[in-house]
C-alpha cells in the first residue's frame, strides 16, 4: 500500500510540474492566502506579546489590592500586615487618582521613589527622579508633558478633585519609559505629596503585592480575600486574561480577513484538480482497467491538491514573515508612532501551514472523489 | 473445463434516457480455450467494444453469465472487479493508454504495484524482463511521448503481461499504427501466444490481425457468429440509403423553389421555354418522389415527408 501511495504521489508531482504555469498560479492563490494570514497573525502576536510584557513590567505585581470604592481609603499600615503573610516578597502602597494639572485631568500616581525604583526599571528622558520625602516636585511622562506643553523646571498647579486646590509643584523630570514598555504618560508624585494633595494622609488607594513565587497567586488571593473583605483583590493574571480576551477578538477579525483570501486559494485548487480530472478521464479509466481501485485514484488526485497546498503553505509562511517587514515599513512611512515587533511565533507558522493542508484536502476532496468514480469503460471510449 | 472464457446468453442494454434503449449485446454465447488467439471482426456499432468491456470486467451485463478462468464475475462488486482485472486481465488499447507521466518501465510496473504481491526489486526486475521480451530494453526510461506508436504498443503489451493474466484483451491494437509496424505488433502477439501460451482475444478491423489468429469470430447487431453473417452489411447499406435519401430531399426542396420562381416569372418568359422547363422540373420531382417512396418501403415504412 505505501508503494502505491508513493507512485500516486510521483504521478501527481509530475502532473503538477508538467503544467508549470497553471500550477504556479494555483499555488500563488494559496501563497497569497497563507502569507496574508501569517503576516496579520504575526503582527498581532507581536503586539500582544509586547502589550503583555509592558503590562507585566508596569504592574510588576502579582496581586493588586484596591479600595472597593475606588477612593483613597486603605490604611497605609495594611502594607505591614501584608508583608508578614508568608509568600509575600514585597508590598508597595500607592495612590492612584485623577488630578487636574491646570484644568486638564491627568492620571496621577503617588509612589515612594525607593519603591518605584525597586519595582521597576525606570528611564528618564530629561531631568531627575523624585527624591524620598520631596513634597513639591513632580515628574511627568514625556508624552503627557508634550501634550500639556510642560518642560523641566516649569511650575505647574495641581488640584485634587476632592482635596487641596491649586498647589504649586516644580517639574523635575520627564519619564521616557518604565521597563521596556513605552510608558510615558501620567503624572508622578511622592506618596506623601499625593496623600496630602487628596487630603488622605495615612491612606492609599492600592497596595501592589509582589509574590515570591507566581504559583502562589491563587492561594494568596484567597488569603487576602478573607483578610480584607472590603477590598478588591485582583490578580495580574486576571488582567492579562482580560487583555487576552480583547486581543483574541482582534485576532479573530484578522483571521477572518485572511481566511477570505485563503478561500480564494481553495477555489483555485478546486478548479485545478477539476480540470486535471476532466483532462485525464481516459487515463483514469485506463488505471482502473489495469487494476487500480477507487482509493488509488482518489489518492492520486488528492496528492495533487496536497502537493500544491504544501508548497503554497511553505512559500506563504516565508512571504508572510517578509510581509511583516512590509507592514513595519508602511507604519513607518505613515509616520505612526507605533513599533510593530517581528516576533516569529511557531504556533502561527504551524497553524497556517496546517490550515493550508486542510484547505488543500477539502478543496481536493470533491474533484478527487469524482475522479474515483470515473467508470473504467472510459478507457475504451475514444471520443 | 479448459475453457478460460465462457459467456452464456450475455445481454447488455444501454438506456440513453427518454426511453431510448440500445441493445449492444443480444444474447452472446462464446467459449474460448486456454492458449487460443481469437480475433473478432465486425462493423462499428456491432457490439465489439461492449463485448470486451464485459469480458474484461469493466462493465456488467444486463443479464447472462460471464465465467473467466473458472470464476463467475457477474456478481462481483466494484472492488472485487478491480482486483479481478489486475490479476486476470491484460488490456491492449487502440491508443495505447499509457500513463503519459510515467516512463515505459514505470508503466509496466504499475499493475504489479497495484496488486502488491511482489517486492519492489522483483517488480523492477520483472518489468525490465518484460520490456526486454517485447524488444524495448533500450527505451525503458523513455516517457510515452518519446516513443513511437509501435513502441508505445509494445510497452502496453508488456504492461498487459505484467500480472500473468488469464487473458489479454485487445481493442484494435494495430488501429493507430502504420501497416509495417502493425505487422511487427501482430508478430509479437503471435509469438507470445505460441511461446507463453498466452490467450488473446482481439477485436479488430485489420485483416492481417484476423489472418494471424487461430480462430476468427464475427459480430453483427450484438451477436457473435463463427462465419461472416450476411446481415453484417445491413448497417452500412442503411447508412448509404439514408445519405442518398437526404440528398434527394435536398434536391426536392431546390426543385420546388425553382418551380415557384418559374411560375412567378411566367409572363416575362417565352411560353415555349416556360413549358419545357416546367415539364422537365415536374418530371424530376415525380421521379424523386417515387425513389423516396421506394426507400421508405425498404427501410420498413418510415414516414416520408415528400
Amino acid at each position: 500500500m505505501p508503494r502505491t501511495l508513493a507512485v500516486a504521489f510521483k504521478i501527481a508531482y509530475r502532473s503538477i510540474t508538467r503544467r508549470k504555469f497553471r500550477s504556479a498560479l494555483t499555488t500563488l492563490g494559496v501563497v497569497i492566502g497563507i502569507s496574508t494570514i501569517v503576516s496579520l497573525m504575526t503582527v498581532a502576536y507581536g503586539m500582544r506579546t509586547q502589550v503583555k510584557n509592558t503590562l507585566n513590567e508596569m504592574l510588576g505585581a502579582g496581586i493588586i489590592i484596591s479600595s472597593r470604592t475606588g477612593g483613597v481609603d486603605i490604611p497605609e499600615y495594611v502594607k505591614d500586615i501584608i508583608l508578614n503573610v508568608s509568600g509575600v516578597k514585597d508590598a508597595v502602597p500607592v495612590v492612584t487618582t485623577m488630578i487636574n494639572v491646570g484644568d486638564r485631568p491627568v492620571l496621577t500616581i503617588g509612589i515612594n521613589p525607593e519603591d518605584a525604583t525597586r519595582l521597576y526599571r525606570v528611564s528618564l528622558e530629561e531631568g531627575r527622579l523624585l527624591r524620598q520625602g520631596e513634597k513639591d516636585s513632580v515628574i511627568f511622562g514625556a508624552t503627557t508633558a508634550a501634550t500639556l506643553g510642560i518642560g523641566v523646571n516649569d511650575t505647574v498647579t495641581l488640584s485634587a478633585q476632592q482635596g487641596v486646590v491649586g498647589k504649586k509643584f516644580r517639574v523635575v523630570g520627564l519619564l521616557r519609559a518604565i521597563g521596556t514598555g513605552e510608558l510615558n504618560i501620567g503624572c508622578f508624585l511622592t506618596l506623601d505629596a499625593a496623600q496630602e494633595l487628596v487630603n488622605r494622609k495615612g491612606y492609599v488607594s492600592n497596595i501592589l503585592v509582589v509574590l515570591e513565587d507566581p504559583n502562589l497567586g491563587e492561594s494568596l488571593e484567597e488569603t487576602f480575600r478573607e483578610m480584607f473583605e472590603d477590598a478588591n483583590i485582583v490578580r495580574q493574571e486576571e488582567i492579562m486574561r482580560q487583555i487576552d480576551r480583547v486581543m483574541s477578538v482582534i485576532n479573530g477579525v484578522l483571521l477572518a480577513l485572511g481566511s477570505v483570501s485563503l478561500a480564494v486559494g481553495a477555489l483555485g485548487i478546486l478548479n485545478t484538480v477539476m480540470m486535471s480530472v476532466h483532462e485525464r478521464r481516459r487515463e483514469i479509466g485506463m488505471l482502473k482497467a489495469v487494476g487500480a481501485e477507487r482509493w488509488h485514484v482518489l489518492f492520486l488526485f488528492l496528492s495533487e491538491a496536497l502537493i500544491i497546498s504544501i508548497i503554497g503553505g511553505i512559500i506563504g509562511c516565508g512571504l508572510g514573515l517578509a510581509g511583516v517587514y512590509l507592514i513595519q515599513w508602511l507604519v513607518s512611512i505613515m509616520g505612526l508612532n507605533l513599533t510593530v515587533p517581528l516576533l516569529v511565533a511557531p504556533e502561527v507558522l504551524i497553524g497556517a501551514f496546517l490550515m493550508a493542508i486542510t484547505i488543500g484536502l477539502f478543496a481536493g476532496l470533491y474533484p478527487s472523489w469524482k475522479a474515483a468514480n470515473v467508470p473504467p469503460v472510459e478507457a475504451l471510449r475514444y471520443e | 473445463m479448459s475453457n478460460i472464457v465462457e459467456l452464456r446468453d450475455v445481454v447488455k442494454t444501454y438506456h440513453l434516457g427518454e426511453g431510448i434503449k440500445v441493445e449492444a449485446l443480444r444474447g452472446v454465447n462464446l467459449k474460448v480455450e486456454r492458449g487460443e488467439l481469437v480475433s473478432i471482426q465486425g462493423p462499428s456499432g456491432s457490439g465489439k467494444t461492449t463485448l470486451l468491456n464485459m469480458m474484461g470486467g469493466l462493465d456488467k451485463p444486463t443479464s447472462g453469465k460471464i465465467v473467466i478462468d473458472g470464476r463467475d464475475i457477474t456478481p462481483l462488486g466494484e472492488k472485487r472487479l478491480a482486483r479481478f482485472r489486475r490479476e486476470k486481465i491484460g488490456f491492449i488499447f487502440q491508443f495505447f493508454n499509457l500513463v503519459p507521466l510515467l516512463t515505459a518501465l514505470e508503466n509496466v510496473e504499475l499493475p504489479m504495484l497495484f496488486s502488491g504481491k511482489l517486492s519492489d526489486k522483483e517488480i523492477r526486475e520483472r518489468a525490465s524482463d518484460l520490456l526486454r521480451l517485447v524488444g524495448l530494453e533500450k527505451r525503458m526510461h523513455h516517457k510515452p511521448t518519446q516513443l513511437s506508436g509501435g513502441e508505445q504498443q509494445r510497452v502496453a503489451i508488456a504492461r498487459a503481461l505484467a500480472n500473468e493474466p488469464a487473458i489479454i484483451l485487445g481493442d484494435e491494437p494495430t488501429g493507430n499504427i502504420d501497416r509495417a509496424t502493425g505487422r511487427k505488433i501482430i508478430r509479437l502477439i503471435k509469438d507470445l501466444n505460441e511461446t507463453l501460451e498466452q490467450t488473446f482475444i482481439i477485436v479488430t478491423h485489420d485483416l492481417a490481425v484476423a489472418k494471424a489468429s487461430k480462430r476468427m469470430l464475427f459480430m453483427a447487431d450484438g451477436k457473435v457468429y463463427a462465419t461472416p453473417p450476411k446481415t453484417a452489411l445491413t448497417v452500412p447499406i442503411q447508412v448509404l440509403m439514408e445519405e442518398r435519401r437526404q440528398l434527394l430531399l435536398a434536391e426536392l426542396g431546390w426543385l420546388k423553389s425553382s418551380l415557384l420562381a418559374l411560375k412567378e416569372r411566367k409572363e416575362e418568359i417565352n411560353p415555349n421555354i416556360f413549358s419545357q422547363a416546367f415539364s422537365t422540373y415536374k418530371a424530376r420531382v415525380e421521379k424523386i418522389r417515387k425513389l423516396l417512396r421506394d426507400y421508405a418501403t425498404l427501410q420498413g415504412g418510415k414516414g416520408d415527408e415528400a
